[in-house]
């Protein structure tokens, strides 16, 4: 699921004038990100267990993002990683000593067994990073709490004071960083046949033909299947929680939305299965509703 | 203006080699020029059902790497005239196959002006079954009524309209023909099989023909007969109509239904 970037094609040099080993060039990679709310191994491994037991394949080494920033304190910190806050930034602070306890080896390895490729953190305290660097995890940055990871730890009315300037720069740096892709749409015109997988990068994926069990649909926007939708759909690939699944005929094996998702072990509602329907995401819920046709 | 035909299905053991070979005799039956090429290297089987396997000297792989001439390799049939074989290697295996060796082969057949290359593919979805579909013009998908086979043929299918030379080409589509085989309507009644239309819910692919169950596959392979050869059995039949409907008519699905034993067949303990 993840795909990455070049910034050019490199090109080959006919005469080299110093001979060129090596190009080092921008790249990006959108991954999926692990946001974790306890830092209780035991907890996770079982949660894991139950959420993937049955479908231990659903990941291919795809590479993540583990992301601490949500992890509960004494008292329980508003979740809201989207919208950077002057208490969001001091709790997270405050917590980069909290977390510190977190058995890290244990959690890679527990992580690795699911076929998840951890390979970067967001959201640690320094001491926690310090680790996660030691042990070969790079640090993302996060817009919102990137610079005060990198502070130290200082009184709380100064950090408060530096952390409030910092948000009113990262907000007019995340303002023009963004980055505008014309969103496209992908059509696609043949059946998808088991083995066979689409993505619609950018933009949002209709198939006009059958999709059969084993292929795989993909995209960061919404996905249509005017025809009988039996694989994997997976929208809202990068995070767009907004993005919805239609189909003509529901019998998916598996849907997600922005990396929320179900298999079709837990049968789908009698009210959409095999019939033309919706599927969206309502807060951390997939809600799947017939249409009316 | 040759064409080639591939026999593939992805899983194994369906029919494909029986097919391939019956196939090829029937469209010989009808005066075309046909050669069939057996892609199995290193477990190879078509020339035990063909019934040549004392007269293989050369094989695929020599042809392919020049030692010897494609002539010398063909094994013309002793019952019908048009009729030639060509067998895979048994001793060596599926590296051997290299694709403009698979290409330069093909195209001496048809500058030896064959009507029709049937190439019997091997199973599974490595360099056999890729090389042998990768030049086909036309594909008969074996296919028999049970879940495991018809998502490995829709898996072929897929392969087939992407990894082909006329895919890649983007020129037209390679044919796609379902044939079913093995297929036993008491048991598709009884529930414990797919039926044609479960198949076709699958795949829509259309269908170029249903092959019943029936032991006389096991005696022709016992006899080195191809199953076409067996006059006025139910696979004969079945395989004579299939090749009927390659060439164009429009031939009836026989052997679909599932047949009540007549009373006195039942008193007297027939099937």
């Amino acid at each position: 699921m993840a795909q990455a970037q070049e910034g050019r094609q490199a090109t080959g040099r006919q005469a080299p004038r110093a001979a060129e080993v090596f190009e080092l060039k921008s790249a990006s990679l959108s991954l999926l990100a692990l946001v974790l709310r306890t830092a209780d191994l035991a907890e996770l491994g079982a949660e894991l267990r139950q959420r993937l037991g049955d479908t231990p394949e659903v990941f291919n080494q795809d590479p993540l993002l583990i992301d601490f920033s949500q992890l509960p304190q004494a008292e329980p910190v508003p979740a809201d990683t989207a919208e950077p806050s002057g208490q969001g930034q001091l709790s997270l602070d405050a917590q980069a000593d909290g977390v510190a306890e977190i058995d890290l080896p244990a959690l890679l390895a527990l992580l690795r067994g699911y076929r998840m490729q951890p390979v970067a953190v967001v959201g640690a305290g320094p001491a926690l990073l310090a680790r996660a660097q030691a042990l070969g995890l790079a640090e993302a940055p996060d817009l919102g709490s990137g610079a005060a990871v990198r502070t130290e730890p200082r009184g709380e009315t100064v950090v408060q004071e530096v952390v409030r300037e910092v948000v009113k720069e990262v907000v007019v740096e995340r303002e023009v960083a963004v980055p505008t892709d014309a969103p496209r749409t992908l059509i696609v015109d043949k059946p998808l046949r088991s083995g066979q997988q689409v993505y619609a990068k950018g933009g949002d994926l209709v198939v006009m033909a059958l999709v059969n069990h084993g292929a795989e649909v993909i995209a960061d926007g919404n996905i249509h299947v005017y025809a009988p939708l039996r694989g994997k759909a997976i929208a809202g690939a990068r995070g767009n929680t907004e993005a919805r699944i239609f189909a003509a005929s529901m019998e998916a094996e598996l849907i997600a939305i922005a990396g929320i998702y179900r298999t079709t072990e837990n049968p789908l509602p009698d009210t959409v299965l095999g019939k033309p329907a919706q599927i969206r995401l309502e807060g951390e819920k997939l809600v799947m509703e017939p249409l009316k046709l | 203006m040759s064409k080639i035909v591939v026999v593939t299905s992805g899983k194994g053991g369906v029919g494909k080699t029986t097919t391939s070979a019956s196939f090829a005799t029937g469209l010989a039956m009808r005066g075309y020029k046909t050669v069939v090429i057996d892609f199995d290297v290193g477990l190879r089987n078509l020339d035990l059902i063909m019934g040549c396997e004392r007269r293989v000297v050369y094989d695929l792989i020599n042809v392919i790497n020049d030692e010897i001439k494609l002539s010398q390799a063909l094994i013309k049939d002793k019952q019908l005239d048009k009729l030639y074989i060509l067998a895979a290697s048994q001793t060596r295996d599926k590296d051997a196959l290299k694709q403009e060796g698979v290409e330069r082969v093909l195209d001496e057949l048809k500058a030896m002006e064959f009507d029709y290359i049937i190439c019997d593919s091997p199973a599974g979805i490595e360099t056999g079954a890729l090389m042998a579909m990768h030049y086909a013009d036309e594909a008969l998908v074996v296919t028999n009524p049970e879940v495991s086979s018809v998502r490995d043929s829709d898996r072929i299918l897929g392969m087939l309209n992407s990894k082909t030379k006329r895919a890649i080409e983007g020129k037209e589509p390679v044919k796609e023909h379902l044939l079913i085989t093995r297929y036993n309507p008491n048991r598709v009644e009884g529930g414990q099989m797919l039926s044609l239309e479960d198949i076709h819910e699958i795949l829509r692919t259309p269908l170029i023909g249903v092959i019943p169950e029936s032991e006389v596959v096991l005696q022709a392979s016992n006899q080195g007969l191809p199953a076409i050869h067996m006059k006025g059995s139910e696979v004969a039949e079945a395989y004579a109509d299939v090749v009927a409907r390659f060439l164009g008519e429009d031939k009836p699905m026989r052997f679909i239904e599932a047949v009540k034993p007549g009373f006195f067949k039942r008193l007297f303990g027939g099937k």
